[in-house]
């Protein structure tokens, strides 16, 4: 790990055609913290998460994950150093049981790899539902399912794709709850969100997208604040 | 359904299993030659089912090329036989590493592509493959097709095919048992996600790839020689493949039995329709697949399974 940061984006520049979704985009992640990412529809956030994740090669800059350059590998090679994600719209795979859908992510011994499973859906309170296709799990429900998954893989940094969207208060609480514990546990968290007050009360440190580029960084209080935030998601 | 009575239905059904292989077994010994030769040809379709549901039915990937592994088998295990003088049984099994050769060499650059592309380009697999054993005239016999030696095998053959019906069908059990065959269904659920989760899809899927290949190879090299003749249009017939794609999709496509079921429905079926309607069991056939996609799209056994939520085994 270099400079103790987990994660390091320098530069990184992402075109489709002429559109330039990412532009320049630098950040540091440290260990065991949670960091948020915002700004306005079609800013850059998800293609930023799927530049790191390997599902988008990223035209310019580099990315390195514990000190080791992870651009140019492909998404799984990059899951499976330990980094794992969920998705803006859920992607669970539907005719796969919700016991399956976590069976399948890990590569350990199979008994201990099922208890495991067992455990994570008893904590997503969806224990009752393992052997129930999960394209027929309500909406909430996938976003757990999803979110256990991710845990299923064990990975030292977690992307978030809106984990809140479409999701019941309570179940937010709870979702939440589990991210702060995540972090207990060491690990590092990264989310995308639209709510904001999900995203204040969450994050230790926010970095700001607008129109691919990164146009603030720093905790939610001078985020708040930011003259530049403000104008970018209200206009002058 | 409680633990017991589930435990009861599977006993009952390995049982019927195990009765069913043993009067399969004894079978020849009592049956005419055309009873031979049907039982024969409905062993290949259920391994050429079994065949095209380990890539399709499990990855998502619709091969619409598939009988070109069973041709390139046949012409493999029928060059042996004729030229070099080889056992069919040893040359049937060559059959089916040279479809698992051409797997690999057409799957890493095929496998990148996806939905209609993949498709389009294994049935242009099948068109190259009938077009280059035609042109090379020396080796196959070209347009005016290879005969083999006279040899009356067929009950023989009958238990090879049997055989291949039952390695093929438990290859299918194991695999989507495994962890391995879930890897393979989530490449057909979302691949994006799959390989986002660290499942190496381009591996999976030709690991997949290669399984399948062999199997119609070997099927291809039976059928050579219990025909004892082929020529390139015999071997490469789009309607094998598209019939292969029916039996599975009908019986159930990403399951075990529904392959077989699939294969013993419509071979029965096929039979008896055109013994009697020499003209209409095309069109019937035509129906049956319209009726498939549109009103069963997970075939029989999908259909029972997620209603009673049974395993995909069953």
């Amino acid at each position: 790990m270099q400079n103790g940061h987990l994660l390091e984006l320098r530069q990184v520049t992402k075109r489709f055609g002429g559109v330039t979704a990412v532009n320049r985009c630098s950040l540091e992640l440290a260990p065991g913290r949670i960091y948020g990412l915002i700004g306005p529809n079609g800013s850059g956030k998800t293609t930023l998460f799927n530049c790191i994740t390997g599902l988008e090669p990223h035209d310019d800059g580099e990315i390195r994950y514990k000190g080791e350059r992870i651009d140019g590998l492909r998404a799984h090679e990059v899951a499976r150093r330990g980094i794992g994600r969920t998705f803006q719209i859920i992607r669970v795979f539907p005719e796969l049981t919700a016991l399956e859908n976590l069976l399948v992510v890990t590569w350990g011994p199979f008994d201990e790899a099922h208890r495991r499973a067992q455990e994570l859906l008893r904590f997503v309170t969806l224990d009752r539902l393992q052997n129930e296709y999960a394209g027929n799990l309500s909406y909430g429900q996938q976003k757990l399912l999803e979110f256990a998954r991710i845990l299923m893989t064990d990975p030292e940094l977690i992307l978030l794709d809106e984990p809140a969207a479409g999701v019941n208060r309570t179940l937010l609480n709870e979702l939440l709850e589990a991210i702060r514990n995540l972090r207990a546990q060491g690990k590092t968290v990264f989310i995308v969100e639209h709510d904001m007050k999900v995203i204040m009360d969450l994050s230790e440190r926010i970095f700001v997208l607008n129109y691919g580029e990164k146009i603030a960084e720093g905790p939610p209080g001078l985020i708040q604040s930011d003259e530049r935030v403000i104008e970018a998601y209200f206009g002058r | 359904m409680t633990f017991v009575s589930l435990s009861r239905t599977k006993k009952t059904l390995l049982a019927g299993l195990v009765i069913g292989l043993i009067l399969l077994a004894i079978y020849p010994m009592a049956a005419t030659g055309y009873g031979i030769r049907f039982m024969l040809q409905l062993f290949m379709w259920v391994a050429l089912a079994q065949s095209w549901n380990l890539i399709s039915g499990l990855t998502g990937y619709v091969s619409f090329g598939h009988v070109a592994f069973f041709g390139t088998g046949a012409y493999a295990a029928a060059i042996l036989i004729a030229t070099h003088g080889w056992h069919w049984a040893p040359a049937s099994s060559m059959g089916g590493i040279a479809a698992v050769v051409l797997a690999l060499i057409i799957g890493y650059p095929c496998l990148r592509l996806k939905g209609p592309y993949f498709a389009i380009a294994m049935l242009g697999l099948n068109e190259v493959m009938r077009v280059l054993v035609s042109y090379f005239e020396g080796l196959t016999g070209g347009g005016l097709g290879l005969s083999l030696p006279t040899l009356y095998a067929s009950v023989q053959i009958y238990y090879a095919a049997g055989l291949a019906a039952i390695a093929a069908s438990v290859a299918a059990h194991l695999i989507i048992t495994s962890r391995f065959g879930l890897r393979l269904m989530t490449i057909r659920e979302d691949e994006v996600a799959a390989e986002a989760m660290g499942v190496n899809t381009a591996r999976y899927k030709l690991y997949a790839f290669l399984i399948s290949a062999f199997i119609p190879g070997v099927v291809g090299g039976l059928h050579a020689r219990d025909q004892g003749y082929i020529e390139p249009i015999s071997v490469f017939p789009l309607l094998t493949t598209i019939t292969m794609i029916v039996m599975a999709l009908f019986g159930g496509k990403g399951t075990v039995w529904g392959p077989v079921l699939g294969a013993v429905g419509l071979f029965c079926f096929q039979e008896l329709v055109w013994a009697r309607f020499l003209y209409l069991h095309q069109i019937l056939f035509g129906a049956i697949i319209v009726f498939v996609v549109l009103l069963m799209p997970r075939g029989i056994l999908g259909l029972v399974q997620q209603r009673y939520h049974l395993s995909r085994s069953l």
